[in-house]
């Protein structure tokens, strides 16, 4: 045991980075440490949709009268487009591992225009709700928009994360630190639009 | 045997202190990244709430000396115990065994020089100070939390409790959280992560295995409280109906969702002890662990198995017969994990040859106390038998015999036990046996009565209590008991804080211990091994062939990775080589980001919404500042 | 640190202390039912206490067999030498498997069996149709609502029941989590906010039966007791029939005084009292109010003296209670306990 794979390799150029890529047979920590913070976000977002059923099963209309149940058309489209976003981040993260530096930013990008556009939508689209019925008349309305609100937190930061690794990978090139981030980045967007879909379902649950 | 350092070996040593050296001063406490100056933090932080905590365990106690006390008022107790329960819980016990023995051991256990993500180390621990403080602001302004430590809505709802009290609850316990769910990513990826060469998963300590367990039992519980207590905040702050039973909500959604964390949070409070009496009994009995694969399983699996029983804190509440026999049957199974563990530290005694110093006398304590507040939560699983005693002295009987008795002990021997690694000293041994004594029957004379008055029918969280239902005499002996369960608390501390000054020096291996801690020097130097050890079984000081060779692996210079401040990754099942990680020195990021998250907390407690959004927006830019240089400060 | 009481002047705080021996003193001579599970009077109680002693012997055995397995290691503690890998290896993993699964099986689930299929279903709530009499019991903040056949007769914090007869109790709450709770006679049943628990009430004998919430309620939930008294069924009818009728009309010029005091002022807004203005539902119903021992639910005997101290001012005896100081004089005081005192 001599040599230690990664020991005379420079891990903050490019190149450096690409071969600790070629050589690692492990998933870098910075990946572990993305997956199991999603572990904890996805449970969290199990628990906010178990209380959305609990609390449907406990009373007898759901929506409460006088509430309309969600329009299906707006919110699956918005969901649909950003599912793109796990396409075009799957494709950043590929091009991360092999050092495609130009090919990440365009990626990144991509995803980010889609990811704005949708939080746009959802700003919208919970807008419109609020002028129909509100969190505070009901728990009905409690979980619907904290549900909701929660995954457009999550996008919300996702973007800023996504700004942030595409400004760094712009100045500081393809090191192994931003390379892991592109890859952590591309699996919290994995989780986050799958969450999308599961919110999508139980919200749209009473409509279906 | 310790790691000798021979005169060609010495080169790489000095190299690594001069790339290991750390700040000096309080800057250097602040900025730190090392595990084991985050663990003392961690320690010295833990152990001033458990005084605290302590003190007003005493004034209940005090109150609760005779019928119709008047130590404290009604107002007064609701607050001491409700933040009694907090304090123990939160502030004390979970930073303990996690915060201090967790941080300063594991990296030194598995061979490594600190954790994978030392930075977010730091930030946990800022993090767990500031919630500390938050709550005690709450205790100082005389607005602490006041239903309970399980804060029952529609009591806490707004209605009922309009003040802040059951704000600084709802806002700091999601506060707290933060820190452990860093923590426990943390320890995970270190353990898969950053074992030393050749410890493969099945040669890794049961103290880890243990850990290991928690902090996935963390990761998973968390999340479920963080959300009743976002419900609670929302209701109580916004006018939410989460909790409101008349607009469609339910008051059990918070009891479900509070014990959902609830339960797993008790075997996150005693895993970590098992891990503990996991590594003091191997030492202590020169016999390596009966059933080793078997115990590491069981430990996992209580865990697991934790997450499924919650409902039988929910006995009354009137559910269907059917639903309450499942979450009993469940119950029931946790039994046969925790028996299996209990028998195979019993063996482990009862074969070797056990010397009965202070660590090895806690952990006996510890396996009395637990299989008595096992036998009694084994009964209150009777779902009938529970319906009787359930909220009465009885539960408070059980549960301080499995917290305090079975997850206090292996802290008190655990603090015996490594205070020779740590602090380079060794303690005073027939004090530390009195210690014992004094703590043992202090334990057993406050809390074994408590058995006695909840079959009595003594009502818990009562503030006083009348003459003539038979009561008084035993109230009265367990505040005695409380009294000398304190003396002998203050003992140990006095014992360990004399000993630091006084003490013989202990050398690097006083116990001829059985894991990697014990062959480097006592306390460790920064880098913590000058050459990352080779493993091939769990208990690796006692494989002096390995140890020789580590020796012979200074000496050639094989395995220093002197240049920068670095230690291997490895794979995750067999820990064979695979990287050569960069560990940041310090930073000043990790205290001013958990400041920032702080004030996010204090406005989200005012309602200062748009405030608390500029405080996000600044954790925004200490993340980027943080993250700014990669791995370097 | 914590602020005191403010409501709790120094005066007060010495009779309150005083008040220890008296009450103290007074439950005993009283005669006032214990609370324990052990002393069961009921069938179901009495199941829940034999499962309790069984449990208790099983539970000693193990205790004892561990702690000699304990002495056994300390006895063989100096057998010298390094033995690493051990002696008795075989022997010591069957202990574990025999200790650790085996024994354990054997005993839980007889245990289960006994306790969570068989025991269970006597303890649970009583199926319609098997009970003969159902009282709503209310729980408030810090007191309890016992209404019977519809609210024709509704009392407070005694409730009486007939001796050998299958009672139902319907539990809710007008508030907070309360937990109802006569340890002689059944396990508890939670009183929660949009459901209606039920328990079974059976005693075996006439007597008095001590109770208490036990649910953490509030700032007095140390001082919401009950009495359940069970009576010859000839007795509870009386009762009953009794509980249904209007208030008595006061016979003294003092005790009218009183009742008209009573209406005047707040009292009257809180308090419900059958047969006059007083149709309050905040604060307990008054209309028998010498039908029982106790006042503030069990905590303070009903007797002039207490009475009078508690219109007075409630806040020193328990205090945070609902009931505010109402500012009177001694001399209205007496005037409207008298009126009271003759709601037999």
């Amino acid at each position: 045991m001599s040599t230690v794979p990664g020991g005379p390799v420079d891990r903050d150029t490019p190149a450096g980075a690409i071969h600790l890529a070629r050589q690692r047979r492990a998933k870098p920590n910075g990946w572990w440490g993305m997956v199991l913070f999603l572990c904890s976000e996805v449970t969290i977002f199990g628990t906010m949709i178990a209380t959305y059923f609990y609390l449907q099963f406990g009373v007898h209309h759901w929506p409460p009268r006088g509430i309309s149940p969600e329009k299906v058309a707006y919110p699956s489209i918005a969901t649909g487009v950003l599912l793109l976003t796990t396409f075009t981040m799957w494709l950043a993260a590929r091009a991360a591992g092999a050092g495609a530096r130009r090919t990440v930013l365009l990626m990144i990008s991509l995803s980010l225009l889609i990811q704005g556009a949708f939080f746009g939508v959802q700003v919208a689209l919970m807008s419109s709700d609020l002028s129909r019925f509100s969190p505070r008349s009901t728990a009905y309305g409690s979980i619907y928009y904290t549900l909701t609100g929660t995954h457009d937190a999550h996008v919300l930061v996702g973007c800023l994360l996504g700004l942030a690794v595409l400004w760094f990978v712009a100045r500081r090139g393809l090191t192994d630190y931003w390379s892991t981030a592109t890859r952590a980045l591309a699996l919290y967007w994995y989780v986050v639009n799958t969450m999308a879909v599961f919110v999508l379902l139980t919200t749209l649950s009473p409509s279906l | 045997m310790a790691t000798v350092i021979r005169p060609r070996g010495q080169q790489y040593v000095d190299l690594l202190d001069r790339v290991w050296g750390e700040r000096k001063g309080l800057v250097g406490w602040l900025t730190t990244t090392d595990h084991k100056r985050i663990g003392i933090m961690y320690f010295f932080t833990a152990l001033a709430f458990f005084g605290a905590g302590g003190v007003e365990a005493l004034l209940i106690r005090t109150q609760l000396f005779g019928p119709n006390g008047h130590v404290l008022s009604p107002a007064a107790y609701d607050q001491i115990f409700t933040m009694h329960g907090v304090t123990m819980i939160f502030l004390f016990v979970i930073p303990m065994t996690t915060g201090a023995f967790g941080n300063y051991l594991l990296p030194l256990m598995i061979g490594a020089r600190d954790m994978a993500f030392p930075r977010m180390n730091a930030v946990s621990y800022w993090i767990y100070l500031a919630s500390g403080i938050f709550m005690y602001i709450a205790l100082a302004q005389g607005h602490a939390p006041n239903a309970g430590w399980f804060d029952y809505v529609p009591l806490a709802s707004k209605t009922y409790s309009p003040s802040i009290n059951i704000d600084y609850y709802g806002w700091g316990l999601i506060f707290n959280g933060i820190a452990s769910t860093a923590t426990s990513i943390n320890f995970i990826v270190t353990i898969f992560k950053l074992r030393a060469p050749g410890m493969s998963l099945n040669r890794m300590p049961l103290f880890c295995y243990a850990f290991l367990a928690v902090s996935f039992a963390l990761l998973f519980a968390l999340p479920s409280l963080s959300v009743a207590a976002l419900f609670l905040e929302l209701d109580r702050q916004l006018g939410f109906q989460f909790y409101t039973a008349s607009h469609g909500g339910n008051p059990l959604l918070w009891q479900n969702l509070f014990w959902i964390f609830g339960h797993p949070e008790v075997y996150i409070i005693i895993l970590p002890a098992f891990g503990i009496a996991t590594a003091i009994i191997p030492t202590f009995t020169k016999r390596k662990m009966i059933f080793f694969p078997l115990v590491a399983l069981s430990e996992i699996l209580v865990a697991f198995l934790g997450f499924g029983v919650w409902v039988h804190h929910m006995f009354t509440v009137g559910y269907p017969t059917a639903t309450t026999v499942y979450f009993a049957a469940a119950s029931l199974i946790i039994t046969i994990p925790s028996a299996i563990q209990l028998f195979a530290w019993i063996a482990t005694i009862m074969s070797g040859t056990p010397e009965f110093k202070t660590p090895l006398l806690f952990i006996v304590g510890f396996i009395l106390f637990f299989i008595i507040g096992g036998l009694s939560g084994v009964m209150l699983a009777a779902i009938p038998f529970d319906q009787q005693v359930h909220d009465s002295y009885f539960v408070i009987a059980h549960f301080h015999f499995v917290i305090f008795g079975a997850a206090v002990f292996p802290i008190l021997g655990g603090m015996y036990f490594w205070f020779p690694k740590v602090t380079g000293r060794m303690y005073h041994e027939g004090w530390g046996q009195f210690s014992f004594w004094c703590t043992f029957v202090g334990t057993l004379v406050t809390f074994f009565p408590m058995h006695i008055v909840g079959l009595m029918g003594m009502v818990r969280r009562n503030y006083t209590y009348p003459a003539g239902l038979g009561f008084s005499t035993l109230n009265a002996l367990e505040t005695v008991g409380a009294f000398v369960l304190a003396a002998g608390l203050v003992s140990i501390v006095a014992n360990l804080l004399i000993s630091y000054h006084k003490g013989a020096p202990a050398g690097n291996d006083p116990w001829e211990g059985d894991t990697l801690e014990w062959s480097t020097t006592s306390p460790p130097p920064p880098y913590n091994y000058p050459v990352i050890p080779t493993v091939t079984s769990p208990y690796a000081m006692w494989d002096t062939a390995d140890r020789e060779l580590d020796n012979k692996r200074l000496e050639r210079g094989e395995g220093v990775f002197a240049l920068g401040h670095r230690t291997p990754g490895s794979t995750v099942q067999d820990a064979e080589v695979d990287e050569l990680l960069e560990m940041p020195p310090h930073s000043i990021w990790p205290p001013v980001t958990a400041l920032a998250l702080a004030g996010v907390f204090v406005m989200l407690l005012l309602q200062h919404y748009f405030i608390a959004l500029g405080f996000a927006a600044v954790i925004a830019l200490t993340l980027i500042g943080w993250h700014r240089h990669g791995a370097q400060p | 640190m914590v602020k005191p009481d403010p409501h709790r002047p120094r005066r007060a705080a010495t009779r309150y202390a005083a008040a220890v021996v008296v009450v103290g003193g007074a439950v005993v001579v009283s005669g006032c039912g214990r609370q324990s599970i052990i002393s069961n009077k009921s069938p179901q109680a009495h199941g829940i206490t034999v499962l309790w002693w069984w449990m208790l012997g099983v539970a000693a055995i193990v205790f004892a067999g561990a702690v000699t397995f304990m002495v056994i290691g300390f006895v063989k503690r100096r057998t010298p030498g390094m033995p690493i890998f051990g002696r008795h290896e075989l022997a010591a993993q069957m202990l574990v498997l025999v200790f650790g699964i085996g024994i354990p099986l054997a005993v839980l689930i007889p245990l289960f069996g006994v306790s969570d299929v068989y025991l269970v279903q006597q303890t649970s709530a009583p199926l319609p149709g098997t009970t003969k009499l159902t009282i709503n019991v209310i729980g408030h903040q810090w007191w309890w609502e016992a209404r019977y056949e519809n609210g024709r007769a509704v009392t407070a914090n005694e409730i009486h029941i007939p001796a050998r007869t299958r009672v139902n109790v319907v539990a809710t709450t007008a508030d907070v989590i309360h937990s109802f709770w006569v340890p002689q006679l059944n396990r508890k049943i939670d009183m929660i906010p949009g459901q209606r628990n039920r328990v079974l009430l059976y005693a075996d004998h006439p007597g008095k039966y001590r109770g208490q919430c036990s649910q953490y309620c509030g700032l007095q939930h140390a001082n919401m007791a009950m009495y359940v008294i069970a009576q010859p069924p000839a007795a509870f009818r009386a009762w009953l029939k009794h509980m249904a009728t209007r208030a008595a009309t006061p016979r003294t010029a003092q005790a009218r005084a009183g009742e008209r005091l009573f209406m005047n002022s707040q009292c009257a807004s809180c308090h419900f009292i059958g047969g006059t203005p007083a149709q309050g539902t905040v604060g307990p119903n008054l209309t028998h109010l010498e039908s029982r021992s106790t006042l503030a639910a069990g905590t303070i005997p009903n007797t002039r003296r207490w009475l009078a101290d508690w219109i007075h001012n409630p806040q020193n005896i328990k205090p945070g209670v609902r009931m505010p100081d109402l500012g009177l004089s001694w001399a209205e005081v007496h005037t409207i306990a008298a009126y009271l005192e003759e709601l037999k």
